[in-house]
This record gives structure tokens, sequence and C-alpha cells, in this order.
């Protein structure tokens, strides 16, 4: 008997063939990978709202602070310290990428005439790149269009900016940028971690200096403190990665042209790591000039937040803040009151708590000022006057205010 | 068998062999159990990595590499990241097998502290079974010789 191959046995003897190709090779998988079934909803996407946040008292000793919401900044304004929070102002009325998690957040500063200055980090498509973008607003109110700061528009990594007012008058924003590290790889040339770069401008904003390298061999994604010194002048410190691979912090000071002096080496736990720790340091410099630090860093094997000051190039006082898992310290002072937050979480509740000295940092009083059950940013200090005023961003609680008394 | 049965099977088969680049979300009780000694019976990397480290890629291209060369340990992969559209892409450029995690709607602290008490957020951190019980967690970059050993295997003649 002769069989026939109809269409239809054909197509079903394709598929079959086909069928077995598929099960064979999900066995394969099966026998490499073998699934297990785990809590949890494949495919959810979970819908959190970036927190990173910046915020500053204005002269009119308002509060504001900076957010992202979408593909806009917002500046946010309280007349009652954080207890309630007016319609915000939109910074970039042109949509664009904002980063706004974990060591990025927008910034905020004000000029000595109350100017609200803005600044953010704007993605762009390629992967750990971006662009150091600007808006200045006279009346705090109404944004110019924001600038791309920098001449480099390479896309390449310009990102984790900081911005500062100097006593002098001067904005100064310092950034992470891979323009060297480019370099090097087209060159086939090794070179450790990144750049911090910073620009100057000396009309408030209007307009930037060409940006300048401060240092090479930055760790590629700490954030970078700015703080001025005792003479106005802007002091930066950064996680570095010192040769071989040891992942302390550099402090260097800026010139009044921008220009940055010797390179210092601020902290020596050698945590020798090819990682990113994702956690950068504060600094605060008191009236005696004392410069107070905290930072991150693993020493003994345990990842421990610090708090040290920076005498001679060398450390004192160094000692541990908070528990095994206190995380993401911020300081800064106010005559002789020192003040320094972070949060801990506590296997339940991550919690704000903060340490606070009136005598120039001899000794410190503990306390914990909040707690929430849900994501956080990194929590912040800044001053009004001679008072200092712990902020934290909450998801389930919101911008909410302490004063370090 | 019916050809809409034999449909059916196929349609079932391509979504099971496409799960593997989906993500699963994670939260605290998948969490425990990911890093749990006891669900892994064979040698298992658990890696942990996000779209903004930097360091990450270089522990996944080894763990591929190892993982064409030798099938004798599972890999898992979790973004301690909530899940957008993009995120699965450096997995797929490298072509990372395994289960993935990507963080669900917890605190970002909570769900570290379930997956490893002692992890501070640095990346790459990769957590190791030996499939008898044994755990190791290392961060930063590894070489293979510190992945066989942690992972019990024999190490490349």
């Amino acid at each position: 008997m002769v069989s026939v191959a109809t269409p239809r046995s054909a197509t079903r003897r394709a598929m079959m063939a086909v069928l077995g190709a598929f099960v064979i090779a999900n066995a394969g998988a099966a026998d490499a990978q073998p699934v297990q079934h785990m809590h949890g909803t494949a495919g959810a996407k979970p819908a959190r709202p970036e927190l990173g946040t910046s915020a500053a008292f204005a002269p009119d000793d308002a509060l504001y602070a900076v957010t992202k919401d979408g593909q806009h900044v917002l500046l946010h304004r309280s007349a009652d310290e954080g207890r309630n929070w007016e319609a915000p102002v939109v910074v970039n009325a042109e949509p664009e990428q904002i980063s706004a998690d974990g060591e990025n957040r927008p910034k905020l500063a004000f000029d000595a005439d109350g100017a609200a200055l803005v600044s953010w980090t704007r993605p762009l498509a390629k992967r750990f790149t971006g662009e150091i973008r600007f808006a200045r607003a006279d009346d705090r109110r109404h944004f110019t269009a924001p600038i791309t700061v920098h001449r480099d528009r390479q896309e390449i990594t310009h990102r984790f900016e900081s911005l500062a007012v100097t006593g002098a008058g001067k904005v100064v924003l310092a950034w992470i940028d891979k323009r060297d590290l480019e370099l090097a790889q087209a060159a086939n040339r090794d070179y450790r971690g990144a750049a911090i770069y910073a620009a100057i401008s000396d009309d408030g904003g209007r307009s930037f200096r060409a940006e300048r390298k401060i240092a090479d061999h930055s760790c590629e994604c700490c954030r970078i403190a700015i703080t001025g010194d005792t003479d106005g002048l802007p002091l930066l410190m950064w996680r570095h990665v010192f040769e071989p691979n040891e992942r302390d912090h550099a402090v260097v000071k800026l010139g009044a042209d921008g220009a940055p002096g010797q390179v210092v080496r601020a902290t020596f736990d050698r945590w020798r790591i090819d990682a990113c720790p994702h956690h950068g340091p504060s600094l605060a410099v008191a009236p005696d000039g004392t410069r107070h630090a905290v930072w991150f860093n693993e020493k003994g094997g345990e990842g421990r937040v610090f708090y040290g000051r920076q005498k001679d190039g060398r450390v004192d006082r160094q000692r541990a803040l908070g528990g095994e898992r206190a995380a993401h310290a911020d300081i800064a002072t106010a005559g002789r009151r020192v003040a320094i937050v972070w949060k801990e979480f506590d296997g339940e509740r991550t919690l704000l708590r903060a340490e606070v000295s009136a005598d120039g940092g001899a000794t410190f009083n503990a306390r914990a000022l909040a707690g929430t059950g849900g994501a956080s940013d990194q929590p912040r200090v800044i001053r009004r006057g001679d008072a200092l005023f712990a902020f934290w961003r909450t998801e389930n609680e919101g911008m909410q205010g302490y004063w370090l008394e | 068998m019916k050809i809409r049965h034999v449909v059916a099977t196929l349609c079932w088969c391509i979504a099971a062999a496409s799960g593997a680049t989906e993500f699963q979300t994670l939260d605290r009780v998948a969490a425990a159990r990911v890093v749990n000694p006891s669900s892994h019976t064979m040698p298992t990397i658990v890696a942990l990595w996000s779209s903004e480290c930097v360091h990450c890629k270089k522990n996944l291209k080894l763990f591929v590499e190892m993982a064409k060369a030798d099938r004798g340990f599972r890999l898992v992969t979790v973004a301690v990241e909530p899940q957008v559209a993009e995120l699965g892409e450096p997995l797929d450029l490298l072509a990372v097998p395994g289960q993935r995690f990507a963080y669900g709607a917890e605190s970002p602290e909570a769900l570290g502290y379930a997956l490893d008490p002692k992890w501070r957020g640095e990346l790459p951190r990769t957590i190791f079974f030996d499939g008898k019980g044994g755990k190791t967690a290392v961060s930063g970059v590894v070489t293979e010789a510190t992945v066989r050993a942690s992972l019990g295997l024999q190490a490349n003649p």
C-alpha cells in the first residue's frame, strides 16, 4: 500500500518534529537549570518612584527640595520646615531623562541673591553615559532653559554631579567623567577607575568656564562631596582608586579659578576590591578649620560607616557609626555644632539616626529620629543659619525634616 | 495527537524556553529561599548585579563561559533593582542562562538583608553554594579559580 502524504499529515509531521526538538532542548535546559518554584510573580513591574532628593534653605528661610517626577525636575517649597509643601515648580519645561536613584539625585543650591540653582544628570541612550545639566531661576519659580555644563559632548560617562556655591559666590559643579578612560581604552592602555572633572561659573550659573580635570582614578559610581573651606574655596572629597585597587578616599581644594591643588589621600582603610560600592562620602569644615568626614569602607573584613577628622594628611578619631548596617551618612557643621545623619536597617524597618555635637565634635549625642517600613532616600543634613536640620524622603512618609538641636 | 494539542504544547514549550529570559519578582520569601543552602542540591551561583554596576559584566561573562564548558553548576541572577523594560539587555547580550530575578516592591534594604545580612550594597556580590550545604559570599570581581573552589568543583588542570 502506498502511503499518500496529504498536506495535513505533512504539517502534523513537521509540527511533531519541531515539538520534539523543543522538548529535547527544554529537557536539556531543565537538566542544566532545574527551575524551582519561587514565591513572587514573574514579569510583574513594581512601580517604585525614584526617591533621590536634595534640600536646602533659601535666604528667605523657606525649605526647598528638588525631586524627579517622570522626565521633569520639580522644585518644592515649604514655609513650615517640611510639614506642608506648596505646589511644585517645574524646572525643565521640556521633558528629558533624569537620574534620581541611589547615589544620583537632582541637586539644589542658592546663590547670594537667592536665585535657585538646580543641577542633575541626564542619562543618554548608551549604558553608563550621561550629561550634566543645570538651570537657574532668579525668582525661584521661572527657570532658564537647562544647559549642558561641559564642552565635551561625547556619549560617555559624565554623571554623579555635585553642586555648590562657594563663599566667594562662584558656582561649582563636579562630576565623574570617563573621557580619559575612553582614551586609554582606545589606545589599549590600562586606566584605573574614572576621573573627576569640574566646571566653575563666575556669574551665578549664567555661564560656565570650560571644565577641567581635577583628578584621575576616581571610583566610578559614588557621589562626590563638596563643601566650602574656611576661606570659602571649595573642597572636594570622593572615593578614589589608589594603586592597585584600594577604594579609599581623596580630597582636593580648588583655587578661585577652579584649578585643583594637590590631591591628598583622606582615608586609609585599604579596601582592595574591584567593585562598585555605590556609597560616597560627606565632608564638612568647622569655622576653626577642622575637617569632619563620614564615609563607608570595608575594614578588617567588615563594611562600616566611619566618622573621622582629616588632619595633616592622616585621619584622627576614626570610629564606626551606628550598627553593622549603618549606611549613607551625611555630615554638616554650623558654628560649634556638628551633626551626622545616616540610615540603618534593623531587620524590619529602616531607621533615621543621628549624632549631634555642640562642642565642635569633642562629644556626640546619639538619637533615633524616624523610621520607615518602605523604601527611602539617603538622608541629608542641611543648615539654616546656626541650626542644622535632618532631611529624609521616604516612599511612605514623603519629605520630612527634623531639627538637630 | 490533535493538531490543536500539538500547537498548544508547542506554544507552551516556546513560552517555557523563553521563560529563562524573563524576570521573576523577588520578595523576601523568594530571597530567603534563593539563598537557603538546602534549596541547592547542586553547585549554584547566585549573582547579584545591577544596571549601574560597571564591574558586574566581568563576573557574568566568566560565569557564562564556565557554564558553556561545564554543566555541573547552575546560575541564578538577581538584579538588585526593580524591573524595567531594558533590564535584561546586559544579560541577553552575554547570553546569561538561568533564572532571573529582579527586586520587587519591598524596600531594597529588606530585600538585601534577606539575601545576605553581611552584604553592604557593593556590586558585584556573588553567593556560591557547593550543593552540599556549603555557602560562601564574595564581593567584587572573581577569578575562575575562586569560582571553582567556592562551588566545590575540581580545579582546571
